[in-house]
């Protein structure tokens, strides 16, 4: 068995496969919640692998909503200070937009590693990609590059073939789970590999055909052009497409405990009123308009600027929960038709 | 503190910095936590003003007390309470480092209820820093209006102490009554040196005997010749004072204005103080007049 080689894993077989990881790692998957697809931990469910892109990005267990910096101890008026180290754990199923979206964040958070929690855990996760043959309703990641076929950034890829799935090595970690799991793969053949290419210029097609989509080149033009005061008229400042965005990563501080106790970090979101309000009262953004057209500006032109990748992956999350009418998807789409 | 000044770098970035200090790297570039340090003096300077003196606690921490530039912040911890920055009002040239807080909300109270001998958490320097290397050989004016006087009694006391580098100096200052004026003990010092201070109030009491009115006014009196300028106080005063200096022949990429946002993290990742696609903490908080003139 050599690394280069397309092999194909069965559905039982893959059942087992994450079994024997769960023993040393913590297997994360997209297991059903209730009647939604979620990452959690797994321990043995079944994969709800065919339902929709999870609304909660995979991109939360490297950026977590609620994470404890570091715990202070008090004594004598000093302190000692302690960290957790970061878990190992393996995320599977994770899609194409998500990937391209921890590598924007990478760009921001982990490069020169001065976000030490980040930089942990990116180094401690081993990522298991889904290419995406069945892409959700509001999904554009054609438009914007990062899907439906993921372009590294992974350690193993899985196709769905159906009757099971094709799977690639994309790192030195990758190949050492075929090695040491050898057992479970079997040498994917040549019509395997057509049957992957076939479905997944499936799903680009299947995209194409809902379109009109938006063009990453216009949004600047059109950010320029849009009626701000209206959009913040229809935005309820709720926060939701900020805070299921996999690219978004405000946060902001807070401690726990006196005298000893936990300083914690928690997402925020810049379209949330007080976000950038200061202590003497002045906000520099204090209409929703305002942190709207910041938003757009900070995902088209901002974050582009400074990682040289787009700060929106096509993922369409922000148009399943807005509530405002301020629906993203049709704003990309009627601004640049 | 004893501090090992042969210690202190030689290095300089282009603009910045000049012979004697390198421009300072975050202690602990890596990690959230803080280092602590003692709180070793309080100076009251106004009613809900205090100046603090710290004293790094470990001594790897101490080249943060001479690492800096006039024009940086620190984040400043008081655990259980949280974190917030503050201006760092002492010169890299003195001992001690020194930061001054007013009270404004629940952080800057616990601060302030600190006692000599009480620690508070420490991380930086953080920002870009007045650009002292480019200010050398220049007429320089430095306007302040309300609290931002402190980051701006760091770059005068800096400049006092190189004097001859610089040419004419002024210093206009702006408060909003004669007992909200920040550092009137050193104002003499600074006219030893032949630094001209130009001080108003708003509203004056019984006691009172100097100026009334706006900063503008001062620049009016005093007159100060083109060169380079720092500037720091309330948004409006910053527009009226830029305005006046353009008047002058003030070059806009002369004109450092020092700004204030709300910040959680100091390193460019939080997203809270962002303006534009600036952020303050790490691209600011001192930015030129033609960078931030329209968004100011």
């Amino acid at each position: 068995m050599t690394s280069t080689t397309a092999l194909f894993i069965s559905r039982e077989d893959l059942i087992h496969l994450l079994e024997e990881l769960s023993g040393t790692l913590e297997v994360v998957a997209p297991v059903l919640v209730g009647d939604e697809a979620a990452f959690a931990t797994w321990r043995g469910e079944a994969l709800a692998l065919d339902d929709k892109n999870p609304l909660a990005s995979p991109v939360e267990f490297f950026l977590p909503k609620k994470e404890v910096l570091f715990r202070y101890v008090q004594y004598s008026g000093r302190y000692t200070f302690s960290e957790d180290p970061p878990k190992a754990r393996l995320i599977f199923g994770m899609r194409p937009c998500d990937l391209l979206a921890l590598k924007v964040i990478d760009g921001i958070f982990g490069a020169d590693l001065s976000d030490l929690p980040y930089a942990g855990r990116r180094r401690s996760t081993i990522i298991v990609a889904l290419n995406c043959t069945s892409p959700g309703e509001g999904c554009f990641c054609r438009s914007m590059g990062s899907g439906p076929v993921a372009e590294g950034g992974y350690d193993l890829l899985l196709t769905d073939l159906g009757r099971g799935y094709l799977v690639e090595a994309g790192s030195p970690a990758g190949v050492y789970i075929l090695r040491a799991h050898h057992r479970h793969f079997e040498e994917a053949d040549i019509e395997d590999i057509k049957e992957k290419e076939r479905l997944l210029a499936l799903a680009g097609e299947k995209m194409i055909k809902r379109g009109p989509f938006p063009n990453p080149e216009k949004i600047r033009e059109a950010i320029d052009g849009a009626d701000w005061e209206e959009a913040g008229r229809r935005c309820l400042a709720c926060g939701g497409c900020s805070f299921v965005c996999p690219v978004c990563h405000c946060f902001s501080v807070l401690d726990q405990g006196v005298p000893d106790g936990e300083r914690l970090r928690c997402r925020d979101s810049c379209i949330l009123s007080g976000f950038s309000r200061m202590t003497s009262g002045a906000n520099p953004r204090p209409d929703p308009g305002e942190r709207l057209r910041h938003w757009y500006l900070d995902k088209f032109v901002y974050i582009p600027e400074k990682t040289g990748l787009f700060g929106c992956v096509g993922c369409g999350r922000c148009s399943r929960v807005c509530l405002g009418e301020a629906d993203r998807w049709s704003f990309f789409r009627e601004a640049t038709e | 503190m004893k501090i090992d000044r042969s210690k202190m770098g030689t290095d300089t970035l282009d603009g910045f910095g000049g012979d004697r200090i390198v421009r300072a790297a975050p202690a602990k570039p890596e990690s959230y936590i803080p280092f602590q340090a003692e709180v070793v003096d309080i100076d009251v300077e106004s009613s809900n003003t205090y100046l603090l003196s710290l004293r790094p606690m470990n001594e790897e921490d101490e080249h943060v007390a001479i690492n800096y530039f006039p024009g940086q912040f620190l984040m400043v911890s008081v655990f259980g309470l949280g974190e917030c920055p503050i201006s760092i009002a002492s010169s890299p040239t003195r001992d001690p480092l020194q930061i001054c807080v007013r009270e404004a909300g629940k952080i800057t109270q616990g601060i302030m209820a600190a006692r000599i001998g009480d620690v508070l958490g420490i991380r930086g320097p953080f920002g870009n820093g007045f650009p002292v290397g480019s200010m050398r050989g220049e007429n320089v004016l430095i306007a302040g209006g309300g609290s931002g006087f402190a980051t701006l009694r760091s770059l005068i006391n800096y400049i006092a102490d190189d004097r001859e580098k610089f040419k004419e100096v002024t210093v206009v200052y702006g408060a909003r009554t004669p007992q909200d004026l920040y550092f009137t003990t050193e104002y003499g010092s600074w006219q030893a040196a032949e630094i001209e201070v130009g001080i108003t109030v708003d509203m004056i009491d019984a006691t009172w005997k100097g100026n009334v009115g706006l900063v503008t006014s001062l620049l009016a009196d005093l007159d100060p010749a083109p060169g380079a300028s720092a500037l720091c106080g309330p948004p409006m005063m910053i527009r009226v004072v830029a305005k006046d200096l353009l008047g002058r022949g003030f070059l806009e990429e002369d004109i450092h204005i020092s700004l204030e946002r709300h910040m959680k993290c100091g390193v460019g990742k939080c997203e809270h103080c962002t303006m534009g696609r600036y952020h303050v903490c790490t691209d600011g908080p001192i930015f030129s007049y033609d960078v931030v003139g329209d968004l100011i």
